[in-house]
């Protein structure tokens, strides 16, 4: 009664992105790996092109660690072992760090084109497309406001569009929507919904893939074609579930199931 | 509150000099020491209104030497900073030896610098540039150090390479940190010049100290202090005054933090 996107999809292809084995170590305060941190645990995760994967998992498990691994970034003075079986394509993301990471000596405009920059994008054509995009983001009228004079969603908002605006055939966003209100998280849902990222509306559509780490099981299920659990800290894969396109309630029963295997799962609506 | 802060910014430092110049005035008369050990500051005033006229040119001089001396040194020590900051091996071999040159005396280094490039401006900007450079530099290689990883990883994240890292972070961290470092540049840059002046000029501040020395005429050595004080003020303010335009993101922060809390909107 599931139908599921991803399993529909012939995965004969090169995936947009893989991963497999990956375990990652945080060294302790102790002498000889006593204290050790272990983010992650023999994780596996192969995205397909034009999917949309997102990642849930209690705070502390690992899915900024893992994100930022699949962003070709070695967390600093972690042991990384496993594959990050890169693309024959190369380095093709964009990463959205939890934290903004806005340059706080750029005003917004410019801060948002940085990723155009580094992409070598025409500054014009990225300005222009970059211009609407403040529209669409509710962010107009704020082109020349620098970042601290933002609020904390803006800058989120503003983060976000410095990550799309190059047009990476990957995106990794970071809990994206993680200091929005409901009503602007929802339009934001829209929008990245509305962007047809995964192409489902139109054959050969933008051809990106997104992974997606959030901790609002709802907006995994609205906006993902696989949800991703990862349990308690070390992080490991418990649950890689394709969403169905009806059926949503079963899906989020699991969903927190498996978020809270000791808990009831019942009583969340 | 507001008043409380007005007063001891400007009424507090007023009320301490004019008690050191009653004192002065009063403990010279009563102690009977003669003018040209130590004049009362109401003399050194009325010598000041009688040589004004005749400093203009050397006034002019002393500012030229320091505002240029603190050009070139800005523009020497973020340049060293950048190649430092791009070449590791740059950093390694050269940065221990422009310590070094810190470490040479002044009063060394001028007759040195007047044998080689003779008596006029070149010397005096090249000492001024020397002494003004090293504190941009330190200030401008910690900042570029520093960069917040944040941003770094931004970058890195979008696909950023070195070059990138350095013209989108580095650079632009390092500049509240090397405009720190030319507000101190700023302070040394009066006195390096007279100084320079002082060893071998023609014209200048320390030309005019160097004559008053030989007649023992203490009233204009004190003028030349006081004006050398005054210019070194007033230098300083220009410099935080463009400081602060380069870097209009700083503002509200660096404004309620540093002490000026009197420049807060009645
Ligand atoms: N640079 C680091 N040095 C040491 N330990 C780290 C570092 N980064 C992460 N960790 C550890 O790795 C674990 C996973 O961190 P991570 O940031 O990936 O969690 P997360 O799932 O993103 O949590 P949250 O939902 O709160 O953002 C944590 O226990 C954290 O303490
Ligand atoms: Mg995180």
């Amino acid at each position: 009664m599931t139908t599921s996107l991803s399993t529909e999809a012939p995965t004969t292809s090169a995936p947009a992105l893989e991963v497999a084995g990956l375990t990652v170590t945080f060294p302790g305060a102790g002498p000889r790996g006593v204290g050790d941190v272990v983010a992650l645990h023999d994780v596996a995760l192969r995205v397909e092109v034009e999917e949309f994967v997102a990642v849930v998992g209690p705070s502390g498990c690992g899915k900024s660690t893992l994100l930022r691994v699949l962003a070709g970034l070695t967390p600093s003075g972690a042991t990384v072992t496993g594959r990050p079986v890169d693309p024959a394509r190369g380095r093709d993301t964009a990463w959205m760090p939890q934290r903004d990471g806005l340059l706080p000596w750029r005003r917004a405009l410019p801060n948002a084109l940085v990723g155009a920059r580094i992409a070598g994008q025409d500054r014009v054509v990225a300005e222009a497309r970059a211009r609407a995009l403040f529209d669409a983001f509710g962010l107009a009228g704020f082109e020349r406001a620098w970042p601290h004079e933002l609020s904390g969603g803006m800058r989120q908002r503003l983060a976000l569009l410095r990550t799309c605006l190059p047009g990476r055939p990957v995106l990794l966003l970071d809990e994206p929507f993680g200091a929005l209100d409901a009503i602007t998280r929802r339009r934001m849902n829209g929008w990245l919904a509305g962007l047809d990222l995964a192409g489902h509306g139109r054959q050969g559509g933008a051809g990106r893939a997104v992974v997606l780490v959030t901790h609002d099981v709802d907006e995994a299920l609205l906006l993902a074609d696989r949800v991703v659990v990862l349990s308690d800290r070390p992080g490991r894969v418990v649950l890689d579930l394709p969403v169905p396109r009806d059926g949503l309630d079963e899906a989020r029963r699991e969903l927190l199931g498996a978020l809270d295997p000791q808990g009831r799962s019942d009583g969340s609506t | 509150m507001l008043v409380r802060h007005r007063w001891r910014r400007l009424v507090a430092p007023t009320v301490a000099g004019l008690v050191l110049l009653v004192g002065w005035e009063v403990g010279v008369r009563l102690s009977d020491l003669p003018a040209f050990v130590l004049p009362p500051p109401s003399q050194v005033a009325v010598t000041a209104v009688e040589v004004a006229p005749l400093l203009g040119t050397d006034v002019v001089t002393t500012l030229t030497e320091a505002a240029l001396g603190l050009l070139v040194g800005a523009l020497v020590g973020l340049l060293l900073a950048v190649l430092i900051a791009a070449f590791p091996w740059v950093s390694d071999t050269v940065y221990p030896l422009v310590t070094l040159t810190q470490t040479v005396p002044t009063v060394v280094l001028a007759p040195l610098l007047i044998l080689w490039a003779g008596f006029g401006l070149l010397p005096k900007v090249v000492l001024v540039a020397l002494t003004a450079f090293f504190p941009v530099l330190v200030a401008a290689v910690t900042a570029m150090a520093a960069v917040d990883a944040e941003h770094a990883e931004m970058v890195a994240g979008l696909g950023g390479t070195r070059r990138h890292q350095f013209w989108l972070v580095q650079l632009p961290a390092s500049v509240p940190g090397a405009l720190g470092g030319l507000r101190v540049a700023a302070t040394y840059a009066i006195g390096a010049a007279v100084v320079a002046e002082y060893l071998a000029g023609q014209s200048g501040l320390g030309v005019f100290v160097q004559r008053s020395r030989k007649g023992y005429e203490v009233d204009q050595i004190l003028v030349a202090v006081a004006l050398v004080a005054v210019l070194t003020g007033l230098l300083f303010l220009l410099v935080d005054g463009l400081a602060r335009l380069a870097t209009p993101w700083q503002r509200p922060s660096s404004l309620s933090l540093t002490s000026r809390p009197g420049r807060t909107p009645a």
